[in-house]
């Protein structure tokens, strides 16, 4: 079952728009990275999942549910880090989350949520005192409350240091774990692609590819390379090399063996090498950064 | 309940204003300095003073405290939030925006109900103290009617709120109706009075009659009308018209009740439903 479903999603602003007719679909148990940058539409896409903005056009289901008609069961089995949120200044750590536990009717314990992201020296101080990265970690735990079906996290890493980035995927890896759905949506490719089964990528709002990581560096023609010192290779060599699975391309460059190929198959190119009596002097492997990769697919034609 | 979640979330946030304690002790120095007056000067009250006569000199005094208090403790309760983003926490959380709008009216109406409840009881213990007399239906009249107007201008506060995303906005919409319906409501009665009778003004005891519901406009003449309605051997009436010389259906201080209850729900449904078509 696809736990989100957009289908022609529009969204106008007096007359600007943020989003120019998204199609989506998310699998349950999915972490799905949401990627573009900012002002692509990507925070107006998660309003509309939680019915903060109105859509113009098309439908957005989540959890089987319409997001518009059936909000309130959405937001009963969702558990939320918006973004552009305040916390409650004047109320400590402690009565956010009890507020969270008495809105959703959970039977979590206050401690167990500030435990997970590290939050419990500071429970009793109100959330006007704590700093940008506190107040991410306290909506971080009220998002946890309830054990919710789905996570969605706007931003999650804004003014996070990098040990809260840390938590922040580590967290998603355990609820992903216990099946929970993982919507996040990030400006940061490298945030998104150590925790994320699939990304799509947003750009003036239109996504402009729904894949893998490894999907979008093929479809971008950016896999990664093997670069081969070793003297002595012959075409026969070669073409033993472009047998292999994982191998798309061989051939010799500048006297060095230059080998386009999936990363699971790269040693099973030198071992091949190795097999055929070639000397292996020396290798190293290029890719194309994430954020070359990411700019590919957000920068390019204007 | 949904709404009650809200209330107590909000009840939680909203009596940890200082400005709201600042101006709570205020009030009940006001309703403690309005008990002993009644009580001790008797030159200027008479000697037959009642616990009926300090309620309703209770109520004249603190009922524009509590309209003004009810206009610092709720102008921002939604534009506020919508303005700092805090709704998005509210809101990624299971409830109807109804619900936080009925939340946010009955989380208010309890923190106004402390200074309420509190000014008025010290007033009354202390008046009654001194005048010898004690009168428990009266007292409990006047706090129940109180509490009820409290209920009353706070819906319509939050109502006004909700109507907009921007404390500013939501300051002047607030403040504006306050100036209109508050102050400036004896000067729209008086024109009125004038241009019905042909510009020229004529003495209060000749005033038409359809002038007296208009009178009734203002929350606090509204409260005290019901006051005077349900609290035996009532003193004042609204000068300048009485509505016991006259024979209209709305001829009655109940007419008061009547105010009240639009102001109770009028806002509220309107600003409910602006704020549950907004984009955030």
């Amino acid at each position: 079952m696809a736990t989100i479903e957009l289908a022609g999603l529009r969204k106008e602003f007096d007359g600007v728009t943020a989003l120019a007719g998204i199609d989506l679909r998310v699998e349950a148990g999915e972490v799905f990275g949401f990627l573009g940058p900012n002002g692509a539409g990507k925070s107006t896409a998660i309003n509309v999942l939680l019915d903060f903005v109105r859509p113009t056009g098309g439908s957005a289901t989540v959890l089987g549910y319409d997001a518009q008609a059936d909000s309130k069961a959405v937001r009963e089995r969702t558990g939320v880090m918006p973004e552009g949120y305040q916390v409650y200044k004047r109320l400590t750590g402690r009565q956010h989350i009890a507020f969270v536990i008495d809105s959703k009717d959970a039977d979590d314990e206050v401690l167990d949520p500030l435990e997970r992201v590290g939050l419990v020296d500071a429970v009793d101080r109100p959330a006007g005192d704590y700093s940008k990265g506190m107040k991410q970690r306290l909506t971080l735990a009220m998002a946890l409350v309830g054990d919710p079906d789905l996570l969605i996290l706007d931003e999650p890493s804004t003014g996070l240091d990098p040990s809260g980035v840390r938590q922040i995927r580590q967290i998603v890896r355990e609820e992903s774990a216990r099946g929970t759905t993982v919507f996040f949506s990030s400006h940061i490719l490298s945030q998104v692609e150590a925790v994320c089964d699939r990304v799509g990528i947003l750009r003036d709002g239109r996504l402009v590819a729904v894949d893998s990581i490894e999907g979008l560096r093929a479809a971008a023609g950016s896999e990664p390379t093997l670069r081969i010192d070793a003297p002595g290779v012959a075409e026969s060599d070669l073409t033993a090399i472009r047998a292999l699975d994982g191998v798309d391309r061989a051939s010799m460059t500048d006297g060095h063996l230059v080998v386009g190929v999936a990363d699971r198959a790269k040693f099973r190119v030198l071992e091949t090498l190795e097999e055929r009596g070639i000397d292996v002097a020396d290798f190293e492997t290029t890719e194309t950064s994430l954020e070359e990769l990411f700019m590919a697919y957000t920068e390019d034609d204007r | 309940m949904s709404w009650q979640a809200v209330a107590r979330k909000d009840f939680q946030d909203a009596i940890r204003s200082r400005s709201f304690w600042v101006i709570s002790v205020l009030f009940c120095l006001l309703a403690l300095g309005v008990a002993i007056a009644y009580g001790v000067f008797t030159d200027v009250f008479g000697a037959d003073r009642t616990v009926a006569g300090l309620v309703f000199l209770l109520a004249n005094a603190i009922s524009l405290f509590i309209v003004i208090t009810a206009i610092l403790v709720c102008y921002k309760s939604v534009a506020g939030e919508r303005e700092s983003g805090s709704i998005k926490l509210l809101l990624s959380l299971p409830h109807s925006r109804r619900d936080v709008i009925v939340g946010k009216i009955a989380g208010r109406t309890g923190v106004l109900a402390v200074p309420t409840i509190g000014g008025l009881l010290l007033g009354l213990v202390v008046g009654s103290a001194l005048i010898g007399q004690v009168d428990p239906v009266a007292t409990a009249l006047l706090l129940v009617v109180g509490l009820f107007f409290a209920l009353t201008f706070v819906s319509a506060m939050v109502g006004f709120s909700a109507m907009t995303g921007s404390s500013a906005k939501a300051a002047a919409l607030t403040l504006g109706v306050f100036f209109v319906f508050e102050l400036l409501w004896d000067v729209v009665t008086l024109v009125l009075v004038f241009v019905a009778s042909g510009f020229t003004l004529p003495s209060p005891a000749s005033y038409p009659a359809w002038i007296y519901p208009i009178m009734q406009v203002p929350p606090t003449s509204a409260f005290l009308s019901t006051l005077n309605a349900v609290v035996p051997g009532g003193t004042t009436t609204p000068a300048p018209v009485d509505p016991s010389t006259f024979e209209a259906f709305y001829a009655s201080p109940w007419i008061g009740l009547a105010v009240l209850l639009v102001w109770l729900t009028v806002p509220a449904v309107v600003g409910s439903r602006m704020f549950a078509r907004a984009d955030l």
